[in-house]
C-alpha cells in the first residue's frame, strides 16, 4: 500500500452478486461432481461402486433441484427469468448457461428416475413409506439399460457445459484479476468434484454401520486425488503471481496479498486441503470428517472468490467490507437454501431410504 | 436639491426587462450548444481536473436529476490527499471525476444475457430498464466500478450521460452544474465543436482510465496522473454509503 495517498472521498460498491450466487455455484458444482461420482457404478458397472454411485446419483439430484432457486433469487428481478429464454444473446455465457441448466436437470432427473425405478418398485412392494407414491413413479420398475446409458449421455453433456459455462463465465470477467484466470474453471471443477465426493461420503456414513469400508476407501481415494490436484493448481496460480509471468495473476496477488482477511483465507485453504489429502491418504476410514471437509473447501472456496472479489474495489483504495446482512439477501439466502435441501433430502430418502441405495449390488 | 434622474439606469432597466421575453424564448428554441450541426453524433466528454475543484456540485446534479436512490452514485469525484515532496506544504488534494466511460468496446454489453444493455447510436451506453433481469453480471464485468443494483428499481443503473436531456438538447446535468468548467461534453464528429478543438488542442495530455483494458472510453481526461489511471495504490476511505439492500 502507498501510504502517500489516503483516498478521502469515493464511493464504496455493493456486493451485487450476493450469498445466493454463492450458493448456487456451491449446488450445481455439488450437483455435476456427484453426478460424475454416480457414473462408475451405474453406467460403467465398476465392482464394487454400484451402492456410492446411488448415493451420489442422490447427492446430485438434491443439490442439482435446489441449485437453480439459488440462482433465481439471485436475480434482482426473479420474476423477469424468462427473459432468458426470450432474448437469446449469444455473446454472454451467462446466457447460454440458461440453456444449459435445463439440459443438464432434464438428463439428471431422467437418468436418476430410471436408474432408481427397479428400486423404488421394490420399495413400494416391500410396503415401504409412501409405497403408493412409489409404485406410481416406478412406473412398472423395469431395468431400461439403453435408455439409462442415453439419460447418462445426456445429462453428461449438461454437466460438461454447466460445469464449462460456470467457469468461463467468471473467468472472462477481466475487470477482476483475481477471476480472470484460466485456472479459475479448473478449482471451480476440482472443488466440485471433491465437494461431490465429500457429500457422498457424508451418505455413505449416513448407512446403517457407518457404509462399507471398501466404498470409503475408494472415495478417499478419490479425494485425495482432487485434493493432490487442487495444491498443484494452486501452487501454479501462485507461482504465476509471484513470477510475473502472467501481468492479470500477478496484479491479482499484488491486490489480495496486503490483505490480513485474504492472508487468513489463503493459509486456511491451503491448511484444509493438505489435511483433506492427508486424512484421506493416510487414514481413509475417516470418511465423515474428510466428506465434510471436502464440502467446507468447495464452499470456502467460492465464498472467497466471489464474496471476496468483490471486495476489491476495482479503481478505488483498500477494500470494501461486507457484512453479511441476516435478511433475505444474506444469512436467510443460505439458510433458505438448506431449508430447501434438507426438505428435498427428506422426500426423496423417503421413496428411496439410503440403506436400500446404499446396498452393494441390490 | 434636485437630484437628476439617471435616465441610463432606467432605460438600461427597461431595455433590459423588454428583453427578457426574448432571452426566454431565444433560450427555449435555441440549438443546444451539445447539438452537431449535421450528421451522426458521437457523444463524449472531456474532463480536465485540473479545472476541478472537488465541490460534488455533478454528484449532486446527477442525483438530483436522475432521482439516483441514496447511497448509490452515477458520478462521484473521488478525492485523495496526497503527500507532496516538492513543496513547503505537506499534502495535496487530487479530484478525480468518475463515471460511465461509455467505452467503444464496452465490456458490460457481451455479458448481458439478455441483450438489455445495449451502445446507442450515438456512443450513451444505456440499459433498457424493461428487459433488465437484474442479474448484475454487467456490474461484473465494468473495470471502472460505474455500474451498481439500483435498489429502487432492482435493475442495473449507471450513468446515461443524461441521455434524456441530450436527445432534448440539453447538457448532461453534471456538465450544466460543473463550477469549475472541469466537464466539456460534445460530438466527437463535430470538427468545430468545443469537445473537439480541445481533445485536439491537448492531444498529448489527453488519456483515458484503464487503457490496458482495451475498452475505448469515451470519457477523456487532461491532468490525469498516472497513479490515478487504474486501481489507485493506497489508504481506503473509511466512509462508506449507508449500507441497503433489498
Amino acid at each position: 500500500m502507498n501510504a502517500d495517498i489516503v483516498e478521502t472521498v469515493n464511493v464504496a460498491r455493493e456486493i451485487a452478486w450476493l450469498p445466493w450466487a454463492v450458493q448456487y455455484f456451491f449446488l450445481i458444482g455439488l450437483s455435476y461432481g456427484a453426478f460424475l461420482v454416480s457414473l462408475p457404478g451405474l453406467v460403467f458397472r465398476r465392482a464394487g461402486w454400484e451402492g456410492i454411485s446411488r448415493l451420489a446419483l442422490l447427492a446430485a439430484l438434491v443439490c442439482g433441484l435446489t441449485a437453480p432457486v439459488a440462482l433465481l433469487a439471485d436475480l434482482h428481478q426473479p420474476a423477469r427469468f424468462w427473459h432468458f429464454y426470450a432474448y437469446f444473446t449469444p455473446t454472454s455465457w451467462m446466457s447460454w448457461g440458461a440453456f444449459f441448466i435445463p439440459v443438464y436437470l432434464t438428463g439428471l432427473i431422467l437418468y436418476a428416475w430410471l436408474a432408481y425405478r427397479p428400486l423404488l418398485a421394490r420399495h413400494a412392494d416391500e410396503g415401504g413409506r409412501l409405497a403408493g407414491l412409489a409404485r406410481r413413479i416406478a412406473y412398472g420398475g423395469h431395468e431400461s439399460r439403453n435408455a439409462l446409458v442415453a439419460a447418462a449421455l445426456l445429462a453428461f453433456v449438461g454437466a460438461a457445459l454447466v460445469a464449462l459455462y460456470t467457469g468461463v463465465e467468471v473467468m472472462l470477467v477481466r475487470a477482476r484479476p483475481l477471476w480472470h484466470t484460466p485456472l479459475l474453471p479448473v478449482q471451480f471443477f476440482v472443488t466440485a468434484l471433491a465437494g461431490g465426493l465429500g457429500l457422498t461420503l457424508l451418505f455413505n456414513r449416513g448407512l446403517p454401520g457407518g457404509g462399507e469400508p471398501g466404498a470409503t476407501r475408494r472415495m478417499a481415494t478419490a479425494l485425495a486425488a482432487t485434493q493432490f490436484v487442487a495444491l498443484v493448481v494452486g501452487g501454479l496460480w501462485l507461482a504465476l503471481g509471484l513470477s510475473g509471468v502472467s501481468p492479470t495473476h500477478a496484479q491479482a496477488l499484488a491486490e489480495v496479498a496486503p490483505s490480513a482477511n485474504w492472508q487468513v483465507s489463503a493459509v486456511w485453504a491451503v491448511a484444509a486441503t493438505v489435511v483433506t489429502l492427508l486424512l484421506a491418504w493416510k487414514r481413509p476410514a475417516s470418511g465423515l470428517l474428510i466428506g465434510l471437509l471436502a464440502l467446507h473447501s468447495a464452499w470456502m472456496m467460492r465464498w472467497t472468490i466471489f464474496i471476496g472479489g468483490q471486495e476489491v474495489p476495482k479503481t478505488g483504495a483498500g477494500y470494501y467490507s461486507y457484512q453479511l446482512p441476516l435478511g433475505p439477501e444474506g444469512l436467510m439466502g443460505i439458510v433458505g437454501t438448506v431449508g430447501l435441501w434438507i426438505f428435498l433430502f427428506v422426500v426423496l430418502t423417503t421413496l428411496l431410504p439410503l440403506d436400500r441405495l446404499g446396498k452393494a449390488g441390490a | 436639491m434636485m437630484y437628476p434622474k439617471p435616465p441610463a439606469l432606467s432605460e438600461s432597466r427597461r431595455a433590459f426587462l423588454r428583453g427578457i421575453p426574448v432571452l426566454t424564448a431565444a433560450a427555449a428554441i435555441a440549438p443546444a450548444p451539445a447539438l452537431a450541426a449535421d450528421g451522426k453524433h458521437h457523444w463524449a466528454m472531456l474532463v480536465d481536473t485540473r479545472k476541478c475543484i472537488g465541490c460534488q456540485a455533478c454528484t449532486v446534479s446527477c442525483i438530483q436529476e436522475n432521482a439516483v436512490p441514496e447511497g448509490s452514485f452515477r458520478t462521484v469525484v473521488s478525492t485523495y490527499s496526497v503527500k507532496l515532496t516538492d513543496a513547503d506544504q505537506p499534502a495535496g488534494t487530487y479530484m478525480l471525476p468518475r463515471l460511465c466511460n461509455h467505452c467503444d468496446a464496452p465490456p458490460c454489453v457481451p455479458v448481458c444475457p439478455v441483450g438489455a444493455t445495449f451502445k446507442r447510436e450515438d456512443g450513451i451506453v444505456v440499459v433498457d430498464g424493461d428487459r433488465c433481469v437484474g442479474c448484475a453480471y454487467c456490474v461484473q464485468a465494468c473495470p471502472y466500478d460505474a455500474r451498481f443494483i439500483n435498489h429502487e428499481t432492482n435493475k442495473a443503473d449507471k450513468c446515461t450521460f443524461c441521455a434524456h436531456r441530450v436527445d432534448a438538447g440539453l447538457l448532461p446535468a453534471c456538465v450544466e452544474t460543473c463550477v469549475g468548467g472541469a466537464r466539456i461534453f460534445g460530438d466527437l464528429n463535430d470538427p468545430d465543436g468545443e469537445l473537439r478543438r480541445r481533445l485536439d488542442a491537448a492531444k498529448a495530455e489527453v488519456k483515458v482510465l484503464k487503457p490496458e483494458q482495451g475498452t475505448e472510453p469515451r470519457v477523456f481526461y487532461i491532468g490525469l496522473d498516472e497513479r490515478f489511471q487504474g486501481k489507485v495504490e493506497g489508504q481506503g476511505t473509511l466512509w462508506q454509503p449507508r449500507k441497503r439492500h433489498g
